[in-house]
């Protein structure tokens, strides 16, 4: 049996089981009969199937999206971990640098004495001037 | 007949084929039902990983922020010598130990054998130096990785080390702040439990349960890194120039008891701290104890004054010693000093003198006063392993001993329980317990650590005279070595005998010390310095005080502390 065959043997079984009442009806009327439910039951199989597969496409990509953006997350924490780690680091050469002990060592390389006195100008003394 | 024997045949493989299928049916049973757990844990250990989340352990820093110890994650190499191949399948294991040695300065051969051990992993080298990790990094060879591990690092290399302790390859802080503060400091591992890939990346759809890494909190010292390195480069100078046995310094600002710097010798480099001296390891200023000397006269006299029984002015005739409970006792190099009064006692570091004010104050208030200034007890500081000094029970007391505690004999105090009592003296007789750190920040914010007035011990009135007297001291007496220009000092030398292990004291060796404040009409600074055995021996105070001179100099500028004379 084809598809066009059994849409249309039930029709003809309907016209016999349910003959017209009250006469003549417009040809209109009789194109805009009701489906059967064997038509109803396709449509909506067919339409869930696709239904469902547009679903799996959207889960799918999704799932796609989300694992490659999971990936790309990943890697931007790791350049996050290696920059804060590169930031240690300079902190720590940073107050390498900055030690009394290194810059007093440098500075006697290069000759540098203490100042023997350190003047300080009190605010009393700066107020008494004339 | 043929089809008999064809029929039978089928028969027989029919069987077969249903015993073999039985076999299957109940191999597949136990597989989906006994044996289905090992099977999941299989499968799930391909996927599953379950990682520790290390907590980053906190930042130590002074009271400026300078970081004084910091954890940073540093490349580990490792090797798997099945990978040390070119496209070809040959060996390149010689050529790498060849090309990775002279950067590591290891021999090529040692590297060559540890890759051919037959070990299929191992780490090359721990936690490299970046500049050598980039090295290796770039000549991409094949068999060889890198492994992030945090390692300490304390950038101000040996500075401030005994108060700093360190931290051992277990990842547990030993000594000083690090031990002391280890629980605090560590924070609480977490855990991440995630589906990975082949390529060990974590997959975002897949199973993921995360119990976040709590860190260690953060600490600020009241350390003062200026101070500290001043403290320890002038007690290293003395030590060496003097050749002594061992030395200590004590900075403390007498207001609240918060210590500014610790200096102790031998000391050690944490980065180096396995092949340290155990004994570089010991904060001598907590850990140590001496018999002070005369830096205990100025203890015997205030206690004296805050009783009432003597004056600055109360005088008695030197002859130059003094006899109590059958024993004589006298001064240095046995001097007569003639009418002394009790600032002149101070001044001319007069041992008899020193008895007879003891005698007038009696064992018993002595005794009281002594505890009083926290001497026999821990001062209490946040420090590992602070130890109690000894002050003897009264009820062990022989008479002479009124007279030797007086002037600092018979008794071991450590130099941080002499720098807190004269803190005492130096902010109108309150005793501090000293402290190290001054707030820690966690993720509520910062917590300040409230300065703790453990008591009493004297009267402004008594602290005030008593500061006048040791100005005195230094501007007219035995310390003028520790005057500084422009500034104010109060302060007492000491020169100790040694106790031996049979009971007597050692012959020609001293402990030489000073112990001072700065400025002394509005003391902002004490501070103490103990050598031990120096050379110079009885004039062991005089680098002592050179000590003091080159601490307070740095001290005072880096804090702005105003000059108060003219």
């Amino acid at each position: 049996m084809t598809v066009a065959q059994a849409v249309r043997a039930p029709r003809a079984r309907r016209s016999h089981q349910r003959p017209l009442r009250g006469g003549h009806r417009p040809a209109a009327s009789r194109s805009r009969a009701p489906a059967s439910w064997e038509v109803r039951s396709f449509v909506v199989a067919s339409l869930a199937i696709v239904v469902a597969f547009v679903l799996v496409l959207l889960y799918l990509a999704q799932a796609t999206a989300v694992s490659a953006e999971g990936y790309e997350a990943q890697r931007l924490a790791a350049q996050r971990d290696e920059l804060r780690r590169q930031n240690t680091l300079l902190e720590i050469e940073s107050a390498r640098l900055e030690a009394p002990a290194r810059i007093e060592a440098d500075a006697a390389k290069l000759g540098l004495v203490r100042a023997a006195t350190i003047y300080v100008v009190t605010p009393e003394a700066i107020a008494a001037r004339p | 007949m043929s089809a008999t024997v064809s029929s039978a045949r089928l028969r027989m493989l029919f069987a077969l084929f249903a015993v073999a299928t039985l076999i299957l049916s109940a191999r597949l049973v136990y597989w989906q039902t006994f044996g289905r757990g090992e099977l999941l844990g299989r499968a799930t250990d391909q996927v599953r990983s379950d990682l520790v989340l290390t907590a980053q352990r906190g930042i130590i820093r002074d009271r400026g922020g300078a970081i004084l110890a910091t954890t940073v994650e540093l490349r580990s190499l490792y090797a798997i010598p099945a990978q040390m191949t070119d496209r070809e399948k040959n060996d390149l294991r010689g050529s790498v130990a060849t090309a990775i040695a002279p950067i590591l300065g290891e021999k090529a051969e040692v590297l060559r054998a540890a890759f051919s051990s037959g070990a299929e992993w191992l780490f090359v080298r721990r936690r490299l130096p970046e500049a050598t990790a980039d090295r290796i990094a770039a000549l991409n060879l094949p068999g060889l990785g890198f492994e992030l591990e945090p390692k300490r690092l304390y950038p101000n290399g040996a500075i401030a080390a005994q108060v700093m302790g360190f931290v051992n390859d277990d990842g547990v802080g030993q000594y000083g702040v690090e031990g002391r503060y280890d629980a605090i400091l560590r924070g609480v591992d977490g855990r991440l439990v995630v589906e990975q890939d082949p390529d060990k990346r974590e997959l975002a759809l897949g199973l993921r349960t995360a119990i976040a890494a709590q860190n260690g909190q953060d600490l600020s010292l009241t350390l003062d890194l200026a101070t500290q390195t001043a403290a320890e480069r002038e007690l290293a100078a003395a030590v060496e120039r003097e050749r002594a046995t061992s030395g200590s310094v004590v900075v403390m600002d007498p207001r609240d008891g918060a210590i500014l710097a610790l200096a102790s010798s031998p000391t050690y480099d944490p980065a180096h701290v396995g092949s340290a001296d155990p004994e570089a390891l010991r904060d001598r200023t907590i850990a140590w104890t001496y018999e002070p000397g005369s830096t205990m006269k100025p203890i015997t006299i205030a206690a004296a004054l805050d009783k009432g029984v003597v004056t600055p002015a109360t005088s008695y005739d030197d002859v130059g010693y003094a006899t109590i409970g059958g024993r004589r006792l006298s001064n240095a190099l046995g001097r007569a000093y003639g009418p002394t009064n009790v600032t002149q006692i101070l001044e001319r570091s007069a041992n008899a003198g020193a008895v007879f004010v003891a005698s007038k104050l009696g064992a018993h208030d002595l005794f009281t006063y002594l505890r009083a200034f926290g001497f026999g007890e821990r001062c209490g500081v946040d420090l590992a392993a602070e130890t109690t000094g000894s002050v003897r029970p009264l009820a062990e007391w022989y008479p002479v001993d009124l007279g030797t505690i007086a002037f600092g004999q018979g008794l071991s105090v450590t130099p941080l329980q002499l720098a807190s009592a004269y803190a005492a003296i130096a902010n109108g007789g309150t005793l501090y317990r000293p402290y190290v750190v001054a707030t820690r920040r966690d993720a509520d914010g910062e917590h300040r650590t409230a300065p703790v007035a453990v008591r009493r011990v004297i009267s402004d009135a008594t602290a005030t005279t008593l500061r006048t007297m040791l100005t005195a001291t230094v501007d007219e007496g035995i310390a003028n070595g520790a005057s500084l220009p422009r500034y104010s000092v109060a302060g007492k030398t000491g020169t100790a005998q040694i106790p031996s292990a049979d009971g007597r004291y050692v012959d020609d060796a001293y402990i030489s010390s000073f112990a001072g404040m700065v400025p002394a009409s509005d003391p902002r600074m004490v501070v103490v310095v103990v050598l031990e055995r120096p050379q110079s021996k009885l004039l062991g105070t005089i680098p002592a005080m050179n000590v003091f001179k080159g601490i307070a100099t740095d001290a005072l500028r880096y804090a702005r502390v105003p000059p108060d004379r003219p």
